[in-house]
Formats: structure tokens, sequence, C-alpha cells
């Protein structure tokens, strides 16, 4: 359906707000097909990282690039149309059903436009009706297709977050960009939310970037592991080599152990 | 209540809506006729800012464009009063004035893609006072301060007017100008319901929803943001054409004084009474807002504490008191409901979408 996942490689990417350098000269390269990690702790600059891939915010120096074509200064429905989906990290859905938000996803693969669509032509109709087949395998997937008719707002939690992944997958990506997807979960459902992102990699082969507090499932589930302090990269490679590197314990798992001892104690 | 309550009470009202010239008298066909062509211009409005999130306090000026410019394209041409006009069959001078109010809009479209909310509603404020400016001097157009007599429609060679000269008889009714007109403006209504709803439940209306809900999230789907805000704001445009062209035919005169910034705030409390969002809501609040002055002019003697209408009396005129009345509606639906008159009709209040994420 979709071209094959390609490289994304970001290059020296410097965002700078008021006084604040939110990323530092950041660069990585991530795979075809993989899933990377960006890790770091609070306020390192994951979420603004994921910003300027999907071209909300601008950087203020370096470039991405996805496939060979330059990211850095395209607007995010041009972004979008190249093949990067992503979710957030606070959950942003539209209001009206699964339905609506998952064929918000389909907006630029359909092409009704107002007066076709006010008139109900048959080509509109028939566009529309297709489309809802393929969000509906796609709800599916994500096993939230028993809610698919009915209003996001009263869903719970954690199938609201994943209303909000089916939704960029309904834009049939080639990349894309998981902002904390199990964050607020308990145990249960992040195991299931694991799973689910895996299966969506081995049956897709796409490539996924995630960024996620939660160490045991970027151990389990990254290719590639990048890390952020303080906007700065201070490490990159395998899950392994992360997990030993001295820099890291010191910025981002010491800081997470003290955290644990003191929702233990 | 139920799909099919809800199916048996819309086919009730479509009968009675016909029904209505053969019982009604020519006050009431008028009044209804005036709601009609509200109803088409809040819908317009409700697709703007109930839908797209985009405030416009223009409203009034488009009303205006649609009603002038049907006036000036079927207006006799040369006539003697210095009036000009091009002499169009006033049907297609109806949609070349829709068409021309929509044109109007797109001019304005850069400024519409790139305001959002509040900031639109304030540039939208001016276009006003410009109407206002050139409807009292372009006087060959608009006939300036006295404004200018309305050429009736015309269909299929029957003249939809009082004027009528051709006497129609049916079912033992005078069937006059009005009562055709009725029916024209009954199938517009019909027209403008079921074009916004079909738009509401197909792309371009999800995106602006989403335009509407969060920007961010529309532009990361796929949403060109700006030209949906500038398309929202012409199609509001059209609407407000068609609704602004019937009101010409229904008043028979246009005049200035009618167009005023009260009319673009009655078309914002119209769509906030009805509940933002909801174009069966402000089709339904745009009637109640039109009809309840008229209602209180009908009965003005009956009722307590009503002076008429230029009668020097004390106490609020009926047009006043309706004023009040919707103002007091205004707030109890901002206070107490404020999914509005489209809310009364849902079962369960929809949960808002505001986060609770820990
Ligand atoms: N629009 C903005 N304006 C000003 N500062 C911002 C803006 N967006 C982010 N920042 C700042 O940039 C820094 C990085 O924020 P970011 O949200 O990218 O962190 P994060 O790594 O996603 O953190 P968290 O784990 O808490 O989500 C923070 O100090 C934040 O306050
Ligand atoms: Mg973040």
């Amino acid at each position: 359906m979709t071209a094959a996942a390609a490289e994304l490689r970001v290059d020296g990417v410097t965002v700078r707000f008021a006084g604040l350098t939110a990323l530092d000269e950041v660069s990585f390269t991530v795979a075809p097909g993989s899933i990377h990690a960006l890790i770091g702790p609070n306020g390192a600059g994951k979420s603004t990282c994921f910003n300027v891939l999907s071209g909300v915010y601008r950087a203020t120096e370096g470039s991405v690039h996805y496939d060979g074509r330059e990211l850095t200064g395209l607007a995010p429905h041009r972004i979008a149309g190249i093949g990067v989906a992503r979710t957030f990290q606070n959950i942003v859905l539209t209001a009206g059903t699964v339905a609506d938000n998952l064929m918000l996803g389909r907006h630029g693969l359909t092409t009704a436009g107002f007066a076709s669509t006010a008139l109900r032509l048959p080509k509109a109709v028939r566009e529309q009706r297709r489309h809802r087949e393929r969000a509906y395998e796609i709800a599916d997937f994500l096993g939230i297709a028993a809610h698919f008719e009915q209003p996001v707002g009263p869903l719970s939690y954690g199938d609201r977050k994943r209303v909000e992944i089916a939704r960029a997958l309904c834009m049939e990506p080639r990349l894309l960009l998981l902002d904390e997807p199990v964050a607020g979960m308990n145990p249960t459902e992040r195991l299931a939310m694991a799973a689910t992102i895996a299966a969506v990699r081995a049956e897709l082969g796409i490539s996924i970037l995630i960024v996620e507090h939660d160490m045991g499932m970027v151990m389990r589930l990254a290719d590639a592991v990048t890390v952020l302090d303080f906007g700065r990269r201070i490490a990159d490679g395998t899950p392994e080599s992360v997990q030993r590197d001295p820099a890291v314990i010191a910025a981002y798992l010491g800081q997470q152990q003290e955290q644990q001892k003191e929702e233990s104690a | 209540m139920s799909e099919i309550s809800k199916r048996a009470v819309a086919g009730v009202g479509v009968l009675v809506l016909l029904a209505l010239p053969f019982y009604a008298t020519g006050f009431w066909l008028q009044s209804g006729l005036f709601a009609m062509a509200a109803v088409i211009g809040a819908i317009g409005l409700s697709l703007l800012t109930g839908t797209t999130g985009q405030l416009s306090l223009g409203h009034a000026f488009f009303l205006a464009v649609g009603a002038y410019g049907y006036v000036w394209l079927s207006g006799p041409a040369g006539a003697a009063d210095g009036l000009t006009g091009l002499g169009l069959p006033p049907l297609l001078a109806f949609g070349l004035a829709v068409a021309l109010t929509g044109l109007a809009g797109g001019l304005l479209s850069p400024i519409a893609g790139r305001l959002r909310g509040m900031y639109l509603g304030v540039a939208t404020l001016a276009l006003v006072f410009i109407g206002q400016h050139v409807m009292l001097n372009a006087h060959t157009v608009t006939g300036g301060y006295n404004g200018r007599s309305v050429p009736p429609m015309d269909l299929f060679g029957f003249a939809l007017a009082d004027a009528s000269p051709q006497g129609l008889l049916v079912l033992g009714v005078p069937f006059g100008g009005l009562e055709r007109l009725w029916y024209f403006g009954l199938a517009l209504v019909a027209l403008a319901l079921l074009t916004a709803r079909n738009l509401l439940r197909g792309r371009p209306g999800r995106a602006l929803g989403a335009v509407r809900d969060s920007e961010v999230a529309a532009a990361v789907m796929g949403v060109p943001v700006a030209r949906y805000r500038s398309a929202a704001f012409v199609v509001s445009c059209l609407y407000a054409g068609a609704g602004g062209a019937l009101l010409a035919l229904v008043f028979r005169r246009v005049v200035p004084e009618t167009f005023g910034l009260v009319l673009s705030i009655d078309y914002l409390a119209m769509i906030v009474i009805g509940g933002l969002g909801s174009v069966g809501g402000a089709a339904a609040a745009a009637v109640l807002v039109t009809l309840l002055p008229q209602v209180l002019t009908g009965y003005a003697d009956d009722l307590p504490l009503l002076a008429r209408a230029g009668s020097g009396a004390a106490g609020p005129t009926p047009g006043e008191a309706a004023r009040y009345l919707y103002g007091a509606a205004i707030v109890l639906v901002l206070t107490l409901a404020p999914q509005g008159l489209a809310g009364l009709t849902r079962r369960r209040p929809r949960k808002t979408l505001q986060e609770h994420t820990p």
C-alpha cells in the first residue's frame, strides 16, 4: 500500500526558545524498519525533537532528512504527506467518534472536496465507504473495533491512547513517532501496548521512533537507543551499550532509581 | 430521542410547513420566510464559528452582499431614478448573488486563513462599517439611505411576490406570490440543511472540526490548516449570500439599516443559543430569534408590560423585549446548558475532550 520505510537522518538539530536551548546539535539516524527509542530525563528535549520532526517547531539550526528529502522547513501537513505520522504525549483527539478520528487520519489519502461532499456525489460517498473499511481494519488491529462508532470522550485512557495510535496508522505512514505511548498505564496495559507496537512493526514493516520512560519496555522493544540530557545527545547505540554507559547511568538511570526509591518510601 | 421518533417529528414538521400557506396569514408567512433566511445565514455562521472555531462579526456584511447583489443583478437596467442594474432573470441573479458573496469571502480568505478565532472576529468587525459606508454612498447600486426595491423572484413564469398579477387558486386558497415564495424558501432551507449536514459528515467537516479542536493535531494529520480556515470562511459566505438574497425578497426593499452590527450579533446569538457546532441547533435558534419579536408584535396588545412599537407608551417595544429575552437565553445557555438547543435532543451529555492525563 505504501512505499517502503526509509532512513530518517537528524543532523545537528538545535532548537532555542527565548534563553533556553531545548535541543543542542542533536544527531541520530533511524534505520529503515527499526524501532528506535529516544530517552532522557524530563525536559531533555524529546518532545521538542518530535515537534521538529513533524514540522510543528522549526529547528534553529541543523536539518532533518527522510528518504533523501529535507523535512526542515516543510509545513506539518506536507511532512504528513511524505509518510511521517505521530502521536502526542498528552492525548489530542478531536470531538466525535473513534471512526471520525480515524477518518481524519485518512485525510491526506482521500480527495473529496467541499462541493462533492456537500452534494454527496457518488465518488465522494464511495471514497468515504472504502476508507472507512480500512479504518475499521486498523481499529481492529489496535483492539478498539468495539468502540468504532462510539464518541472518544468517555473512552478509557488506555483506549484513547490506542485511538491516537490507530489514527496515526490510518495515515499509512512509513515512519511512526510515538511520544510516551504507555505513560499512565498499568503494567498489564503496558505489556499489551508493547506487544501492539511490536506487531505494528512486524506486520507493516514501518520504522518507529519511540519516546519512553519505561526502561524495561525500551530494552525489550528497541533496536537502537538515543539518549538526550539537557538537549544534548549523551549516548547512542544498542540498548545494551547504552544501559552500561556511565554518562547515561549518571544522567538518567540514576535519577530514575532515585525516583523509584522516593515512590517506594 | 430515538431515531424513529426523531424522523416522525421531522416528517410531521415538514408536512406542517408545506401546508402552512393554506392556513397562515400574510403576516405569518412573511415572518416565516424571514426566519428561513435567518436559518440559512445561521447555518453558514455555524459552520465557520461552531465547527471551525473562527469568529466572524462580519456576517451582516455578507448578508448585505447577497441582498444587494441580488437586487443589482436582477434590477432594471438604466432606470430613470439613476439606479443601475443588470436586469438578469431573478433565478439566475439569485445564484450569481450567492456566488458573488462567496467571491467577496474569497477576497478576504488570506486574512481568514491566517487569523484565528477571536482575531478574525475583530478583523471582520471592520467589514460591517465599510459595508454601511458603501451602502449609504454607492447610490447607483444601492439606492443610498432609502435603499431600493427588490425585483420579485420569478420561477417558470410565476412571479413569487405579493403583487403578482396572475390570480391563482389552489384548493380554493388564493395563491399569491408570498405563498409561492414560501416554497422557494423551503427548498432553499432544505438544500442548506442537507449540504451542511453532508459537509459535516464528510472529509471537509472532519478537517474543520480538527482545526477547531487542535490546530497542531489537524496539521500533523495532513490538513492544511490555513487553507481550510479560508474555505470555511468562503462556505459561510455562500450561505450568508443565499440568506441575504432571500431576506431581500422577503423585505421587498433593501435598506442599509438592516445590515448593521446588530444583525451580526443576532446571528452569533443564534448559533450560541443553538449550541455551537450544531447545524440543527443553529437553525432552530434562528427560527426562535427571528420569530420572537414577530410573535411579541403580533400579540403586543394582549401581553402585559409591552408597549406597541412607536406608540410612545412606557415599557419595552416588542423588538426590545425580544432582545432582552434572548439575551437572557444566551446567559442561560452559557451557564447552564453549553450544548444549547441541540443538547436538549441528545440523550446523554457528551463528555468534553478535556484531558485528564496523569
Ligand atoms: N514551546 C516552548 N516554548 C518554550 N520552551 C519550551 C517549549 N517547548 C518546550 N520547551 C522547553 O524545552 C525543554 C524541553 O522540553 P520537552 O518537552 O522537549 O522535554 P521532554 O524531553 O519531552 O520532557 P518530558 O519527559 O517531561 O516530556 C523544556 O525545558 C521545556 O520547558
Ligand atoms: Mg515530552
